[in-house]
């Protein structure tokens, strides 16, 4: 009974939240806050839900809203897949060589400080203007702070829990797969989250800072927004990118965190 | 729980109310906000800056003083947000951008023109010749952003030269000039299309040719970077408006009058030899009458580039501005 309680409890807040929210921003809007022709960069809900609309019936110089939305995502699933297999690989590595793991972790340790967009730079002149790129900046984005949390999971697993594996016959791979990854589970679970977000906002910023016209995504969508001044449609952009990262959290990563750590009792 | 739930959500709305409503209060010394960006284009501004040429133009009208805050950006678009948002009186930017902005009713016009320059489609690649070339083909082209002036150049230079103005949007990748000068000199992109300095760097490089069809587009004659004022200021500030414009006029005259002094000034700003420095401002055009401004809104509206387009010239500048 309680459990129902809560559940319901945290709709209400957030519901009541997100509406007051939105009031202050239509009441704002209203005002004309920043002058007379606020309008044009700061739009009521009604012009912005106009655009949303059109975003998606319009699109844009001729090209569906959709295909923007498709490219961005095929290059962030691919870049995410790529980038949490890899972290998987080189972290179970670590465990099995020491060496390795010693260097793997100070690379971890420099890679993560780097802005992708920092990079841009240097892979455009090493690899062009391709989608490839883009892929690689969202696998920048994520490798490492999944490495650098996969790795801290593996480190935080009792010892105990590793002899018991290794009495039973477990070793290498059979040691990694039934010890270390359900016991770092909470980690990598943690590790998923914050390399997702990551990536996310590394395809944004990376689509805006260079974008090819036969890949175009969200990213290259605000940015042709924001210099025809259609604030309005840039606003309604952003609002599908925060429909995107909720269904994900929502529909895929608390599903996952549901069934694995919170079923086994490792978090609450 | 709740209570204090709703209080702090009030408390935010007061907040956000406040800092919308700041930035009007200043004491009696006139204050005006004037942004800018980075290259040889702008070069006038730097001698109104350092010669306080517009705090002389006000003294020598009202006798009194004009606080002039200079703020360097990073895009038309920028400016555009934020002289609407009333955070700046005035603005210097590519006329694309200006375009757009009064069609879009920013809330500003042209108060003068500041330079024209060269552009050009530089390639690394000795096939392409002409258009024909490029279209229908895989490569690549930069430019700054797609409806940025040089993307609007390329588009009227095929136009002009008969083929349709987006036959080549397909070939375009988005990238600042320095990068777009990088990657065509590693041979990542095939072509170029930029403006001052980065075309006489360009053309230094003996690997690369350019497409002259594109230089005669739009040429140095045609207005490239011009200034536009805030309605507000025009209106409500006559006399900050018309210092700044004899400002700008006096700064332009000046490097074009003195232009080896004019060099000495800019050329560290500009992060170039004072003897490229001279070279580059000689190659120029700095004058405050606008050329090609309507032609150039006519093109954007018949290719799609803005959405609507207004009835004259005049709709475009302020009643102090000479040229078409």
């Amino acid at each position: 009974m309680k459990k129902s309680n809560d559940f319901v409890y945290s709709i209400i807040v957030r519901v009541v939240f997100i509406i007051v929210a939105l009031v202050i921003w239509e009441v704002a809007a209203r005002q004309n806050l920043f002058g007379e022709n606020s309008e044009v960069i700061f739009p009521t809900l009604g012009s912005i839900g106009k655009a949303f609309i059109s975003n998606f019936t319009e699109g844009y110089a001729g090209i569906s809203f959709w295909v923007y939305i498709s490219n961005s995502l095929r290059l962030l699933v691919t870049g995410l897949a790529i980038g949490v297999f890899a972290s998987f690989i080189l972290s179970g590595l670590s465990m099995i060589s020491r060496g390795f793991y010693h260097i793997f972790n100070l690379v971890v340790s420099i890679f993560d400080l780097l802005p992708g967009v920092a990079l841009l730079p240097v892979i455009i002149i090493m690899f062009g203007i391709k989608e490839e790129v883009i892929i690689l900046l969202v696998v920048h984005a994520v490798i490492w702070p999944m490495s650098r949390n996969v790795l801290d999971g593996f480190m935080a697993v009792p010892k105990i829990y590793v002899e018991a594996g290794t009495n039973i016959g477990l070793k290498g791979l059979s040691l990694l797969t039934g010890v270390y990854l359900p016991a770092a589970m909470s980690y990598i679970i943690s590790g998923l989250k914050v390399g997702w977000a990551r990536a996310w906002r590394g395809l944004l910023s990376a689509e805006m800072i260079f974008g090819i016209a036969t890949c175009p995504g969200i990213g290259m969508y605000i940015n042709q927004m924001r210099t025809n001044m259609n604030n309005a449609e840039m606003y309604a952009t952003l609002i599908v990118i925060i429909i995107i990262g909720l269904v994900v959290q929502y529909g895929i990563l608390t599903p996952i965190e549901n069934c694995t750590v919170k079923k086994w009792g490792m978090s609450k | 729980m709740k209570k204090k739930l709703l209080a702090m959500l009030m408390a935010c709305s007061l907040a956000i109310t406040a800092c919308g409503q700041g930035g009007g209060t200043k004491d009696n010394t006139e204050t005006i906000d004037i942004a800018y960006q980075y290259g040889l284009a702008y070069a006038p501004l730097i001698i109104a800056k350092e010669q306080g040429l517009i705090e002389k133009a006000y003294k020598e009208k009202t006798g009194k003083e004009i606080k002039v805050n200079w703020h360097q950006m990073n895009s038309g678009s920028d400016i555009n947000v934020g002289i609407t948002s009333g955070s700046l009186d005035v603005g210097f930017m590519g006329i694309a951008p200006a375009i757009t902005g009064v069609t879009k009713k920013v809330g500003y016009k042209i108060f003068t023109n500041l330079s024209g320059q060269e552009h050009c489609l530089t390639t690394n690649d000795e096939s392409i010749k002409s258009f024909d070339d490029l279209i229908d083909s895989k490569h690549q082209i930069a430019v700054v952003n797609v409806g940025s002036i040089q993307h609007i150049i390329l588009a009227k230079a095929l136009h002009d030269n008969g083929y349709d103005a987006h036959s080549l949007d397909s070939n375009l990748v988005v990238m600042k000039h320095p990068d777009g000068m990088a990657s065509l000199e590693s041979g990542s992109i095939a072509c170029h299309v930029t403006s001052s300095p980065y075309i006489y760097m360009e053309r230094e490089n003996e690997n690369l040719t350019e497409l002259m069809e594109v230089n005669e587009a739009w040429t140095k004659d045609n207005s490239f970077i011009v200034g536009v004022a805030s309605e507000k200021l025009y209106n409500n500030s006559k006399d900050a408006y018309d210092a700044l414009s004899t400002g700008i006029s006096d700064a332009i005259d000046y490097l074009n009058n003195n232009t080896e002094d004019a060099a000495k000034i800019t050329h560290e700003y500009n992060g170039n030899s004072q003897e490229d420095e001279l070279k580059y401002l000689q190659l120029g055009k700095y004058t405050t009458k606008t050329s090609g401004v309507y032609d150039l809104a006519t093109f954007m509206k018949e290719n799609d580039f803005i959405e609507e387009l207004p009835e004259s010239y005049n709709d475009f500048v302020f009643d102090n501005v000479e040229g078409d």
